[in-house]
């Protein structure tokens, strides 16, 4: 079992939903993915890879027959899976300090969710609704979000560059090369191993 | 559609492991032993086969009683979640694994209720389907470029990094020769295997609330 790769940290949670609440629960979602602005928030905190909220309607399970016994459930669940850079932690004190409103918009219609603030009964709560990964995979295990955005951002100006670069004289290359280097310089961090957090 | 996010599919797959009393270890232990040998570095499945930008397999051993005065329920069966974050369209993806790790799929998956083998592709296909949930709401932080996109510009960067650091003061021609020879032994390198950046790490660390 590893929670963790490189930099990068898998979390599972589930949760129980009256049924009548999980179409408020989609309207919310529905709402969200059409309404990018609505969406800044999570892109700002720049740590989270991918994240998804999957509802699982209570007859909803995959049921295979085969002797496999059909669920027979009263709550729909909803089941959160992301992937983040740094620690537990730092991950849900981010969360509760700056998208309290739009955590407490996701999971209030959850059972005996407590509210994302204070973060303290936060954190109980999220330790009991999550379980552990078995295996945890990644293309690029020492990059964070944040570089990978940078890396792009450099390909980008560099493909920019490269194109004008054997047109140019040595003196008009030589101030493309200097705005180059004003684009990338603060997209050039060094990736690597991550730091052991206690 | 909920399941893609630009250019990037949410996957999101849930089988039902077989529950025979008889079988010693149960078959949700046997996937867990399997998964905890398998590398999650270049050597990892996913690494050998196209298109995965991050995955995670999970068994759910049941669903979370959160306290009185809520229900207390159970499942009746346990589940193996995959998750993927993964380029292209569906079918692409599932047949490249197929192709790619057929031996591992089916060490994995002969656990798991009607699992046809990876042999089979519509069967397959068709079986991964049909234990697809839709995903309600998917965000990625960067949702137009593929797995190579990616690895290609993490190692532009860093050589980017080293070419300006040694080039400063250089002189123009010099500068503008050197920057053209360089882009051009870029072009010209494999981009890094997926899985595969850094060096390794001896001590695997993780677990809860770290």
């Amino acid at each position: 079992m590893s929670n963790i790769n490189g930099k990068v940290y898998a979390m599972n949670a589930v949760t129980p939903m009256k049924t009548w609440k999980t179409w408020i629960l989609r309207t919310i979602f529905f709402v969200l993915g059409h309404i990018k602005p609505l969406q800044r928030d999570l892109i700002d905190l720049s740590f989270i890879e991918f994240a998804r909220w999957v509802i699982v309607p209570r007859n909803g399970f995959p049921f295979m027959k085969n002797g496999q016994r059909q669920e027979d459930l009263k709550y729909d669940y909803l089941l959160f899976f992301s992937n983040f850079n740094g620690t537990w932690n730092q991950y849900i004190d981010a969360f509760s300090a700056v998208l309290s409103k739009g955590l407490n918009l996701i999971w209030r219609w959850s059972e005996k969710f407590p509210g994302s603030v204070p973060v303290t009964i936060f954190k109980e709560y999220i330790a009991r609704v999550q379980f552990d990964t078995d295996y945890y995979y990644t293309a690029y295990p020492h990059a964070t979000a944040n570089d990978v955005k940078s890396a792009h951002i450099v390909q980008s100006s560099l493909d920019s560059l490269s194109l004008v670069a054997e047109r140019c004289t040595p003196e008009q290359f030589a101030d493309a090369y200097l705005r180059f280097v004003m684009q990338v310089q603060t997209h050039l961090g060094e990736t690597g191993e991550a730091p052991i957090a206690g | 559609m909920p399941n893609k996010n630009g250019s990037v599919y949410g996957l999101t797959i849930l089988s039902p492991i077989i529950d025979d009393e008889k079988a010693t270890p149960s078959h949700d232990l046997q996937i867990r032993n399997y998964l905890a040998h398998l590398s999650t570095r270049e050597e990892s499945p996913f690494a050998q086969a196209p298109g995965t930008h991050l995955a995670r397999l999970v068994v759910m051993d049941d669903v979370i009683y959160v306290g009185a005065p809520a229900c207390e329920e159970h499942l009746k069966s346990k589940y193996l979640i995959f998750e993927s974050n993964c380029d292209g369209d569906l079918d692409s993806y599932l047949s490249g694994l197929a192709t790619s790790i057929p031996d591992h799929l089916d060490a994995v998956w002969n656990h798991c209720v009607g699992y046809p083998g990876a042999a089979n592709r519509q069967a397959f296909l068709d079986y991964m389907k049909a234990c697809q949930l839709d995903t309600t709401f998917f965000f990625a932080a960067v949702n137009d470029k593929s797995v190579t996109e990616t690895l290609r510009a993490l190692q532009t960067q860093s050589a980017v990094a080293d070419f300006i650091a040694s080039h400063q003061g250089v002189d123009s021609a010099t500068l503008q020769r050197e920057f053209l020879e360089f882009v051009a032994h870029l072009k010209a390198l494999p981009p890094p295997r997926p899985g595969s950046m850094g060096p390794h790490r001896d001590i695997k660390t993780g677990g809860r609330n770290e």
